[in-house]
């Protein structure tokens, strides 16, 4: 198969509305958790964790990774996360144990 | 964006050329609008970092802030941009499947559901501006560090967020208007798939912002 000879991956209308459905529940969810239950310290956690999941449903269904052939989409996100988890570990190392400025 | 567009413009007219007739990148075209994405992801997780830094700091300061917004409104904006991705991915699946119709209706039902968005956040903004909180406000610079922290941050990070969204829309309409006048049709939909990717970009940026500063208090 040469370029431009590429099947286009046809999602189906159903697909989209179910996937769209799971984010409102999950939004509904953080939603209940936060300003509901408020479970203390676990409320990060848990709001954390739903849009972790609700940005992996749009990425594999909406943004269509799931159906994406070339191996290059399935390494760029994880490498980009990569990245950013480097960041974080940089700044958090810092700004922890930096010492108090008078 | 503008050039990733652009270019998968030009795979448009390309494939009008004898010479290169069918050949059309999808891969390469889809490959750059991801990697400018990627790259905005990075631009926002600065700002998440900057955020979670400072809240590390001053816990305190960022609960009291973050219990004055508008938890409805924010949830309500959260289901306004998570139905306009559906709309769009549908559109882009219509017009694959030749319905320019069904495509068309639905760019336009998420271009109001963009602004609708906007008109939301604008209120938002208003009413925090109102009662004296804006950068740099006597208001404001007379509150704990914290919490001064928390505002700049916020007016920051929602409202570069909301000019994605305002770019996301014209963006849109242009994507509208080449639908209407034949120029994307059934085969060479790439600019309205990578103007979709846009689209959910967005959406995903506001998942990360919602919790943040609407949720944990």
């Amino acid at each position: 198969m040469g370029i431009g000879e590429e099947k286009i991956h046809l999602v189906k209308y159903r697909t989209y509305v179910f996937v769209w459905m799971g984010l409102v529940c999950l939004t509904a969810l953080t939603y209940t958790v936060a300003v509901g239950i408020h479970p203390g310290g676990w409320a990060i956690l848990v709001a954390l964790a739903v849009a972790g999941t609700k940005s992996g449903l749009v990425l594999s269904y909406f943004m269509h990774l799931k159906s994406e052939k070339p191996l290059i989409f399935k390494v760029i996100i994880p490498l980009v996360m990569a990245v950013f988890l480097v960041f974080i570990l940089l700044t958090f190392s810092d700004v922890a144990f930096r010492g108090v400025v008078e | 964006m503008a050039p990733m567009i652009l270019r998968s413009l030009k795979t448009m007219d390309e494939a009008k050329a004898p010479a290169f007739e069918g050949a059309i990148d999808y891969t390469g075209a889809k490959l750059g609008m991801w990697l400018f994405i990627l790259s905005e992801l990075l631009l926002f997780g600065g700002m998440f970092i900057l955020y979670a830094a400072h809240r590390y700091k001053t816990p305190a300061d960022f609960h009291n802030a973050s219990t004055e917004l508008d938890v409805i409104l924010g949830t309500l904006n959260t289901i306004i941009l998570l139905t306009s991705s559906l709309s769009v991915a549908v559109s882009i699946t219509a017009i694959q499947k030749g319905d320019r119709r069904l495509s068309m209706v639905l760019l336009m039902v998420t271009m109001a559901l963009g602004l609708l968005f906007l008109v939301n956040k604008g209120i938002e903004w208003t009413t925090k501006i109102g009662h004296g909180i804006y950068p740099n406000s006597p208001a404001l610079l007379a509150r704990p560090k914290g919490e001064i922290l928390f505002f700049g941050l916020y007016y920051v990070m929602t409202g570069l967020h909301g000019l994605h969204v305002l770019v996301g829309v014209c963006v849109l309409s242009v994507m509208l208007i080449l639908i209407a006048k034949h120029k994307i049709n059934q085969m060479p939909f790439t600019p309205l798939e990578n103007s979709g990717l846009y689209w959910h970009l967005v959406d995903i940026i506001w998942i990360f912002l919602y919790p943040l500063f609407y949720l944990i208090t």
